[in-house]
């Protein structure tokens, strides 16, 4: 049955309903929208590259880099390109492979209904050749050599390599050259019919749309289908010790600026629902607090030139990983290192943070939240990743009510060991130890 | 869309009321004519309004007062337009409806009065510290080009076409052209702005069209001025043959940027003719370039075509193997050549059109869009809206594009490339 939950304050109405097979659906309604934007999202990226393959009982390793490269293969079929079916429809199709997720997507202003179509039939019909296979290896290739080129994505990789011992999200999403020519039809099968399962995935489609007609197109096409039955997949567990695998790690590369990136794992990553959705917010508001453009620290680095237009931080959290990173490029790297270290010492030893400032941010967040709430794009792609970790993008406006600075102080916490910290850095070509 | 109202000669205000939106999204934009030096002014101008003014001090205060005011944003910019600098002033907050208290959007409305007309003045001129600091910041931005490879390739490209034309100036001037700012040039850079810059302001949101014209006209007091500009006149040099230059830096990726001139500008009356035209060649995944260089070829993961349209000039960009150069250009110039030959299905002018139309219609659902999108063709058609565009483009025939492919003629291969490739 299609379930209506409406949330007064945002004045949006969600739909839902879990299909037959597994499917969950959700139909979120805008106004004055003339695009509608779809997303059909499975539950699987690039750390799933070990578990219990459908149909059988022992645990098997599969080379990295395989949910982004199916991803792309997604798109060929026996019959041409997808890109074509779309276009021919008008819609502006795509595809994203995160760490936990991959995600087919598309944009329309019309033919809504033809490009869903194509959309759960792509996704659904999976033709992979041995030919087709080793044609990707060339296009994903030069992927990989574009983020070798590019220094900002080298420095966050970096320092989540630095950071992470054992858990898979050390290893490049892309993979390497020689793990995806590794990768064959087979490979791609058995990941396939492991995680594209209906109830291993969710579709949500917001915009210009009638929540009852999408939910019973999408119903329709689903019982028109057969699947096996919905399995739980047995994925490996990621064991993680708490400090940080490399503590200070320096490269070089052909930049004019030296980069200098600051990461922090989280020690309290085994969470979900309303327990994460707690932890993400409170160390946010936190990180907001101490490093924000309104902080002591950012007056103090941009004054003295420690910092520039490219400084920016931020704090990840998902069931199983989290980490907070603070970059900048800067001349004066261990100025910059010395004041981030002693801005956590001191908040994490004598906690300073007042009510005032703690105010100042929940409003920060609240705005941030609406203005947010204006794109469908990001409402779809954070809706599902939310989901996927059993919480509700929703919930985050009375969650952020509710927060206070004990929640603060105990979710910094998690965070401001040392020992779980890292340095990263950058240096012009020829200037590294 | 928007409700036109002229508050001086040569300041326009333009409304946009509608619910979409759970903010309000106000812009300022300041116009006028592009040079190296002027633009280093006010890139470095367009940083220390941002920074603070006489009310808060110190961009901490500044940024405290915003944060407040439940995250509204605030955010100056410079970029360019054909022979046009802008300086834009914007700011977004939350629509008080979605709000526990009252009277953001007004608070946030006299703040603007006091980023424009209240600086942070020491003795008549901006504060030397504050101009010294953010002169540095806006030389390191301009130094960061280099970082980024295929902005940088992309950047040497137009510089080698268009040598110390609009297309090549970068709208925060160069390095040596901020150093020679001063605290004097910058306030006299201000102050010219003020008086004499073609000012459009526009604001989208669900507001009050009639009261918010009434409170913008009381609060942002200009005065009139002339705005005489001259149209731009394109000029491509003559091609005898086309240039090849390659450049290497520490790197793996060769980054190929090819670049074609063409005598159809954004006035031209064929501007939309081209516009289908590109979009064939290699505007959207369907598109030949994708197609064949892309999943026929596996040469390269991004391979596409752009028009500068203000500029007459179109230009392939592609990440590459640097040896396989030679190649990959052949294979561009074979997409090109086909078009001229007529060799276009009546599907990929199908499929072209409605990727056009979904593109403007889509930058529409963001109150940013429609401000820029608006901004830029009203210059073509005051009472401009998406659907007049897109019915002019569903009229583009093959035949079109076809002569439209004639008149698009290579000018330069440029490789930026690794060290270790070819050496």
């Amino acid at each position: 049955m299609m379930e209506k939950i409406t949330f007064e304050n945002l004045q949006e109405t969600l739909y839902h309903e879990k299909l037959e097979n597994g499917l969950d659906v959700y139909v979120l309604p805008k106004r004055g929208f003339s695009k509608t934007y779809v997303t059909f999202t499975t539950k699987y990226g690039s750390i799933d590259s070990v578990f219990v393959p459908r149909g059988k009982e022992e645990m098997v390793r599969v080379p990295d880099g395989i949910a982004h490269f199916l991803e792309h293969k997604m798109f060929e079929k026996e019959e041409g390109d997808v890109f074509q079916k779309f276009g021919e429809n008008g819609a502006s199709a795509n595809a994203f492979t995160s760490y936990t997720r991959t995600s087919y997507l598309f944009s329309t202003t019309e033919k809504l209904y033809d490009n869903t179509k194509v959309l759960l039939d792509f996704v659904q019909q999976p033709y992979f050749t041995e030919q087709t296979v080793e044609k990707e290896k060339g296009i994903i290739g030069q992927e990989i050599t574009m983020y070798e080129d590019n220094p900002d994505w080298r420095l966050y990789l970096g320092t989540i390599q630095n950071l992470y011992k054992q858990h898979p999200i050390h290893i490049d999403i892309l993979g390497t050259y020689e793990s995806i020519d590794k990768i064959t039809a087979d490979h791609l099968y058995e990941c396939y019919e492991t995680f594209y399962h209906p109830s291993n995935m969710v579709f949500f489609a917001i915009g210009a749309v009638d929540p009852e007609e999408m939910i019973e197109f999408v119903k329709k096409d689903q019982s028109a289908k057969t699947f096996s039955e919905p399995e739980e997949v047995v994925r490996d567990k990621h064991e993680e010790p708490s400090e940080a695998g490399i503590p200070a790690k320096t490269i070089n590369m052909d930049v004019t600026k030296p980069k200098f990136s600051y990461g922090m794992k989280c020690d309290r990553t085994n969470l979900s629902g309303d327990e994460l959705l707690r932890q993400e917010l409170a160390v946010s508001l936190a990180m907001d607090i101490l490093f924000g453009r309104s902080s002591d620290f950012y007056s103090k680095a941009y004054a003295e030139g420690w910092i520039d237009e490219s400084y920016g931080y931020e704090f990840n959290l998902e069931k199983s990983f989290g980490f907070a990173v603070i970059n900048s490029d800067t001349e004066h790297m261990d100025e910059l290192e010395q004041l981030i270290k002693t801005t956590i010492q001191s908040t994490a030893g004598n906690w300073s943070i007042s009510d005032e400032d703690l105010e100042r941010a929940r409003k920060k967040r609240i705005g941030q939240l609406m203005r947010s709430l204006n794109s469908i794009e990001y409402i779809a792609n954070q809706f599902t990743h939310y989901l996927f970790n059993d919480m509700n993008l929703f919930d985050i406006l009375p969650v952020l009510e509710q927060l206070d600075g004990n929640d603060l102080k105990e979710a910094f916490g998690t965070i401001a060991d040392p020992k779980s910290h890292t340095v990263f850095k950058i240096t012009p070509a020829g200037q590294a130890k | 869309m928007f409700r036109k109202t002229v508050l001086q000669e040569g300041v326009t205000l333009y409304v946009r009321n509608t619910k979409q939106f759970k903010t309000i999204n106000l812009s300022i934009k300041f116009k006028s004519d592009l040079n190296v030096d002027k633009n280093a002014n006010r890139a470095v101008l367009a940083n220390v309004m941002q920074d603070s003014n006489a009310v808060y001090r110190s961009q901490s205060e500044f940024q405290r007062a915003l944060d407040t005011l439940y995250g509204t944003v605030y955010y100056t910019d410079v970029s360019k337009r054909g022979d046009v600098h802008i300086l834009s002033v914007n700011t977004e907050c939350v629509n008080d409806e979605y709000l526990k208290e009252q009277g953001v959007f007004e608070e946030v409305l006299n703040l603007m009065r006091v980023v424009l007309f209240e600086p942070n003045f020491e003795n008549g001129s901006f504060a030397e510290d504050v101009v010294q600091r953010e002169k540095r910041v806006v030389k390191e931005r301009i130094r960061s080009v280099y970082d980024d490879k295929t902005r940088y390739a992309q950047k040497r490209m137009l510089e080698l076409m268009r040598p110390d034309q609009p297309a090549s100036i970068s709208a925060y001037g160069n390095e040596s052209a901020v150093d020679q700012i001063s605290a004097e040039s910058l306030t006299n850079a201000y102050n010219d702005m003020l008086a004499s810059d073609e000012v459009d302001i526009y604001v989208v949101g669900d507001i009050n069209e009639d009261e918010l014209i009434q409170k913008i006209s009381s609060l942002i007091g200009l005065k009139a001025r002339t705005i005489d500009r001259a149209v731009e006149e394109v000029s491509a040099p003559d091609v005898k043959e086309v240039r090849n230059v390659r450049e290497k830096q520490e790197m793996k990726q060769g980054k190929l940027q090819v670049g074609y001139q063409t005598p159809i500008t954004f006035t031209h009356p064929d501007f939309i003719k081209m516009q289908v035209a590109n979009g064939v060649l290699g505007g959207f995944a369907h598109s030949k370039l994708f197609m064949n260089v892309r999943e026929k070829e596996s040469m390269a993961y991004y391979v596409n075509s752009a028009y500068a349209a203000h500029y007459g000039i179109i230009y392939v960009l592609a990440g590459i193997d640097a040896e396989l150069e030679e190649k990959a250009v052949k294979l561009i110039e074979e997409q090109l050549e086909a078009m001229r030959n007529g060799e276009i299905s009546d599907l990929e002018i199908t499929q072209t059109v409605a990727l056009l139309s979904n593109s403007i219609r889509s930058s529409f659902d963001s109150a940013k869009g429609q401000i820029e999108v608006f901004d830029q063709y009203k210059q073509l058609d005051e009472h401009f809206n998406a659907d007049n565009l897109i019915s002019k483009w569903a009229t583009v025939t093959k035949e079109d594009v076809t002569k439209m492919a004639s008149n698009i003629k290579m000018e330069l291969v440029y490789l930026l490339s690794g060290r270790e490739a070819t050496e």
